[in-house]
């Protein structure tokens, strides 16, 4: 294979990001060697293999896995288009159909092991991929590595033969007067660019400067104070985690920021990493400083290229200036910081996931116990894995004071987040909030405009696609605190509910992710609810039975009610499927995956009931295939102990056989 | 016996299905329930590799002692820690027992945990079962009759995977059968240390693969046909040959090295199927090389030998055995000793090579030696040393310090006519010194097979392969380990020991010997390191002898005979 010298040089330096292990490296190689032959040959699995001294099969295995690497060529232009809910109900799949006519592309075939179909002048290419993390400006498509937000038939020739972007950079939009902006306070202000000049004009890296000058163990303190909870989903308490770290931990301790964002609905870090890098590195060097790692890295999906070179440039800005690297403001503190891209799944967002990811192998999660990131985390060391916004979140921390930020926000729901509502609301966008400071009513309806014009919302998903679904004509019963201190239990509707963890946990949901997805009467449930769970059987790491199996049972089942295959007893089979899941996996993809069947199933039964109407097949030969249950309305059934039937068998509709004769049944 | 005192050993509490247990700390909690009698289903566990805890099939109730608000734990009524039970089920592979833990292993929740995996499992498995080698001893059909809830709610179509791909010479992969539980990935890297197993592809679509430009060729490869719990890594050499249910398996060892890695040999009908490893984890763990296991059908060979043949006017005529015996015992007593030598083999049985020292006392000579067999060892089992009882010929007296050091003496001999008669037992001479054994006026052999010695024989007698006979050897470490008979010789064949009793008492006179446990008897009173031992101490799983770091053989008491010089 003939790598060309700058190539190979380019090689030769990312390699030296991974200095404990050059297995490491195999993720940054096959994103180099793809970017210049286009895709990735046989030959270029040899050839990393023997690069990194690890064997053929280890380089297979995650060629394999992660979608963004292709063994055969693309169009010279190629298209990734976003397939999941927000994208979907804005119309991703029409579009795909109407790029695939303008550029000549014929996509039937196309599936999960092919996913990527050329024109025949080579010329442009098309696939589907998931969530593009751009919900508010859907539906999204990748022209190369440029991002193309609110496609429309009229920009589909832009979009073809983007030369420049028209959306290099996430559009921006001022606060609404709910808001309140702290870690979005720069991105928009006037003649704001993402560059360290701009950072530091506005007080940039001033609490860098005072946290090095304060004990690590009072940066944790500090934090503590705050009650900062994680901002990626699961909402763990960031002062108790770095608390794991036990201060003179004789193991090198790492740190990891997981700018993986690829929950559906939920589009937060996109903005800080292309709008204010400079922000998430000081809060990242702060909180490194405070558990004393000397090495992190920072994991950015793989979807956002344009993300890494701006992260790789503010760096260079921040070594320059002595914010990082050896000694850093003359503290003797040295730290080292390393950009790293994913490659293109889900399951990276995952901590234990995202760590088997950098030491470069599937991204298979870790069982806990007994691999605790903060005890057996990266190269099996102590490791705290961050999200964007958290990392962020400290920097502001140590501005105002630990104790201060807990003002903001309710207690034990301190501070502010980002929230992104997508879906079927006339503002769709991003809005910074003190949690709890807003009821889902007011998000909704103040700052996104209600729904569009005629509808009524009729559920809202509020914390990412993950999270249970709420259906808008619920009532929920929840405990508050009141005027005079008590507690009493109210019951509330949607609108209610205040958008922070504990109420939208109290409400059988989650925050989350902060990824509200607004579904208005015009939508079908069990589409839906199949939208989704092709999005988590494509997600899948397929590491542990529940999940592999399940997930996409539970698809092939929605996609068969769709198109009218529907037997009596599926919507119980989807909910036993899904309780069988959660709960019984290596990590939460189990509950992820399991909690949309569950509680879609539970809140629109009738909907899914409907579908499910047909007799339940015999389980004995003639075998009933899925496109017979789905063509015929007779389908044969036997009188038994556990069916119900006329006691004969009919004949199958349109079959080109006859049904084998059984054996005379007693009746 | 070891005379180091062991480490005392810290035991905890652990609470299984209501009855408080004690355990060695460190234990593994599926252990320990299995040590309580409370199996555990398990796909992915195995406890000679590392534990994933992927196939979730070994989940259960677990908790742990509830915490006072003094951080200390709650006792209970009984005296015990009080428990607090985990809601969410954990898997028991992965973790070790703890001081005051519970443990449910068949309450609603875990038995709703193995009928979920279970059905979670066969959704995509193919109804393979009439045409898979695996049945009857498959743990996807063991584990659905147990745990399973009989019947499928499955409507969709299943997930097609390859199917018959020769992943190596000696295994075929069927993908669809795979369970992902990766015990055949970990082990290359862990056991054969040979990297070259993994997962392509994701999700339900997860394969077992290997790449392409390497194949599952190692010496250990068939080690993952025992560990996959179901049929999808089968031996090529024992697809569609029989099924399991008819074998009968017998407890022995192999033979094709001094290792002497324990087996199972599984036959029907007198021919032998297949050999698959033994757990010892003195000599072998759970693993045995493939070159090992796969050495046994020469034993149902056509060519065998089955009857004892004198060398007449008109060719090699098929005699009885009294005459060839006492023929061959009357002509051997018409030379002095100098003129008498024995080849005999170092994959001899104890008894074996004990009564050929007997005989070549009897017969006054101490031209006796075996022929040595070295080729390359591996730092896992293989030994170079391809005779599977050099240290048991040492013992017995039949070679020196270094096995076949005697041969050029004999070899000589026999080109200057020195040498008149030869007895070669269980070997091919001409292979070691070549035509001039031509020269002998007398060659008596024995073996199972045809060679260029049997066919320059003049009394040939048939006699038993490793599967069909009783006997002991010692391995490279000094191990005394036994051999049983898993299938009968073929035609008239005899076991080799009998033969040389009966060559013995021909010659000498000495009769006695009825029983093999007589022969080990005289083993046990003539060799020290023997003392007090008999067939049936040795046990299924041997017994570590005593040796003297001087390789030279004491002389056995008996004799008469000239000493061997090392």
């Amino acid at each position: 294979m003939n790598v060309p010298a700058a190539l190979s040089a380019r090689i030769d330096e990312v390699i030296t990001h991974y200095p404990v292990s050059r297995r490491s490296a195999v993720l940054p190689l096959l994103h180099l060697i793809q970017e210049h032959f286009g895709f990735i040959s046989d030959e270029a699995i040899t050839w990393i293999a023997a690069k990194l001294d690890i064997q053929p099969i280890n380089v297979l295995e995650l060629v394999t896995f992660y979608p963004m690497f292709r063994r055969q060529p693309a169009g010279r232009s190629h298209i990734r288009v976003c397939r999941t809910l927000s994208c979907a109900m804005a119309g991703s799949y029409g579009l795909m159909e109407r790029i695939c006519a303008t550029a000549g592309i014929e996509r039937h075939g196309h599936d999960h092991g092919n996913p990527i179909a050329v024109s025949r002048d080579g010329k442009y290419s098309v696939e589907f991929v998931e969530c593009l993390a751009s919900c508010g400006t859907a539906p999204v498509a990748m022209s190369g590595d440029d991002l193309h937000e609110r496609v429309t038939a009229e920009s589909i020739a832009q979009l073809l033969d983007s030369t420049g972007s028209s959306a290099t950079l996430p559009k921006i939009h001022p606060p609404h007067s709910r808001e309140k902006r702290i870690v979005f306070q720069n991105i928009d202000r006037d003649g704001w660019s993402s560059d360290i000049g701009k950072y530091l004009l506005y007080g940039g890296y001033e609490e860098l400067k005072k946290a090095i000058a304060m004990k690590p163990v009072d940066i944790v303190n500090e934090v503590k104070a705050s009650g900062l909870r994680g901002r990626g989903g699961a909402g763990f308490p960031c002062g108790v985690k770095w608390g794991f770290i036990k201060p003179g931990e004789p193991k090198p301790v790492y740190l990891i920021c997981n700018a993986d964002e690829s929950e559906p609905g939920t589009f937060k870090d996109r903005y800080i990493i292309h709008q204010d890098p400079h922000q998430l590195i000081e809060g990242m060097i702060i909180s490194c400083f405070a558990v004393q790692a000397h090495l992190a890295y920072l994991y950015i999906r793989g979807e956002f290229p344009e993300g890494a070179n701006i992260l790789e440039r503010a760096l260079a800005e921040a070594r320059a200036r002595g914010f990082l690297g050896k000694n850093i403001l003359g503290s003797g503190f040295d730290l080292e910081i390393y950009v790293h891209r994913g490659g293109g799944a889900y399951i990276c967002g995952e901590e234990t996931g995202l760590i088997e990811s950098l030491e470069g192998k599937r991204a298979y999660p870790r069982i806990k116990p007994p691999y605790f990131p903060a005890v057996l985390g990266l190269y099996q060391c102590p490791t705290i894995v961050n999200n964007v916004e958290t990392l962020c979140h400290v920097k502001h921390i140590i501005r105002m004071g630990g104790a201060e930020y807990a003002k903001l926000g309710r207690p034990n729901n301190t501070g502010t987040r980002i929230l992104c509502v997508s879906g079927d609301v006339q503002n769709p966008g991003y809005f910074e909030v003190e949690v709890g400071s807003l009821t889902m009513g007011e998000l909704i309806n103040d700052l996104c405009g209600g729904p569009k014009p005629g509808r009524k919302i009729k559920a809202v998903i509020p914390g990412g696609s993950s999270a249970k679904v709420l259906d808008a004509t619920e009532r929920f019963k929840l405990k508050q605190k009141q005027p005079d201190g008590s507690m009493a239990e109210r019951e509330i509707g949607l609108d209610d509910i205040p958008m922070d963890f504990d109420s939208l946990a109290a409400a059988g949901s989650m925050a989350g992710s902060g990824g509200v997805i607004v579904l208005d009467d015009s939508r079908d449930m069990v589409w839906t609810l199949n939208n989704i769970n092709e999005f988590y059987a494509h997600e899948s790491c397929g590491q542990c039975t529940p999940c592999r199996e399940g997930s996409l049972w539970m698809k092939k089942i929605t996609d068969r009610l769709l198109a009218g295959g529907g037997v009596k007893g599926d919507a119980g089979t989807l909910k036993t499927v899904a309780d069988n899941i959660a709960g019984r996996t290596i990590c939460a993809f189990g509950e992820a995956c399991a909690w949309p069947t569950q509680s879609f199933v539970a809140k629109f039964k009738p909907e899914f009931e409907a579908r499910a109407s047909k007799p339940l097949p015999p389980p004995m030969p003639p075998e009933i295939l899925p496109e017979q249950l789905i063509e015929h309305t007779e389908i044969p059934t036997l009188r038994g102990p556990h069916s119900e039937g006329t006691g004969e068998v009919i004949a199958v509709a349109g079959s080109t056989s006859a049904p084998t004769p059984l054996p005379a049944h007693e009746h | 016996m070891s005379t180091e005192t062991t480490a005392k050993v810290q035991l905890l509490n652990v609470q299984i299905d209501g009855v408080w247990l004690q355990f060695p700390k460190g234990t593994r909690v599926i252990e320990a329930c299995n040590q309580s009698g409370k199996f555990i289903p398990r796909y992915c566990y195995h406890p000679k590799l590392s534990s994933p805890g992927n196939c979730r099939m070994c989940l259960i109730e677990m908790g742990m002692p509830k915490m006072g608000p003094d951080r200390k734990p709650v006792i209970g009524a009984d005296g015990k820690s009080e428990i607090a039970w985990i809601p969410r089920p954990q898997i028991s592979c992965a973790q070790d027992i703890a001081e005051g833990m519970g443990i449910r292993t068949d309450s609603a929740m875990v038995k709703e945990c193995r009928q979920g995996v279970m059905e979670f499992l066969l959704i995509n498995h193919p109804l393979d079962c009439p045409i898979c080698d695996q049945a009857g001893e498959c743990q996807l059909q063991e584990f659905s009759v147990d745990y399973g809830n009989g019947g499928s709610r499955f409507l969709e179509h299943k997930v097609k995977k390859p199917k018959r791909v020769e992943v190596g010479p000696r295994v075929t992969l069927d993908a669809e059968r795979c369970v992902l539980c990766s015990r055949c990935i970990r082990f290359m890297q862990e056991v054969a240390h040979d990297d070259v197993l993994g997962f392509v592809d994701r999700g339900s679509f997860s394969t077992i693969a290997c790449h392409p430009d390497r194949t599952l060729d190692s010496n250990y490869s068939l080690n993952t046909v025992d560990i996959c719990p179901v049929g999808a890594l089968t031996s090529t050499d024992f697809r569609f040959k029989m099924r399991v249910w008819f074998l009968k398996e017998t407890k022995s060892f192999c033979t094709s090295c001094a290792t002497g890695c324990n087996t199972l040999i599984s036959g029907r009908e007198n021919i032998v199927y297949r050999q698959t490893p033994r757990e010892n984890n003195d000599v072998n763990s759970i693993w045995m090389c493939d070159y090992g296991r796969l050495n046994f059908h020469y034993l149902q060979s056509p060519e065998r030998l089955t009857n004892p043949t004198i060398k007449g006017a008109s060719g090699n005529e098929i005699t009885q055995w009294e005459i060839a015996l006492s023929r061959a015992a009357s002509e051997l007593k018409r030379y002095r000793g100098g003129e008498v030598a024995i080849i005999a083999s170092g994959s001899f049985t104890n008894e074996e090579l004990f009564l050929t020292r007997r005989l070549s006392e009897a017969l006054g000579t101490s031209l006796l030696d075996i022929v040595p067999h070295n080729a390359a060892g591996d730092k896992i089992l293989l030994s170079p040393d391809r005779n599977a009882n050099t240290a048991g010929a040492r013992l017995m007296g039949v070679t020196g310090g270094v096995p076949g050091s005697l041969l050029g003496l004999i070899s000589s001999g026999l080109k200057k006519r020195t040498i008149k008669a030869l007895i070669v037992l269980g070997e091919d001479a001409t292979k070691v010194i070549g035509e001039e054994i031509a020269n002998a006026e007398l060659i008596v052999a024995m073996n199972i097979l045809p060679n260029g010695t049997t066919k320059l024989a003049h009394l040939l007698f048939p006699s038993a392969g490793f599967a069909e006979k009783r006997g002991s050897m010692v391995n490279k470490n000094g191990r005394l380990q036994r051999l049983n008979r898993a299938i009968q010789p073929p035609g008239s064949a005899r076991d080799d020991w009998e033969i040389i009793r009966d060559l013995l008492q021909g010659v000498s006179g000495d009769n006695g010997i009825y029983m093999i446990e007589d022969v080990f008897k005289q083993i046990a009173t003539s060799v020290p390191a023997f003392a007090g031992l008999s067939l049936s101490k040795i046990g299924d799983l041997g017994v570590q002898l005593k040796l003297d770091t001087g390789e030279g053989a004491p002389a056995p008491k008996t004799s008469s005979a000239t000493a061997h010089t090392p």
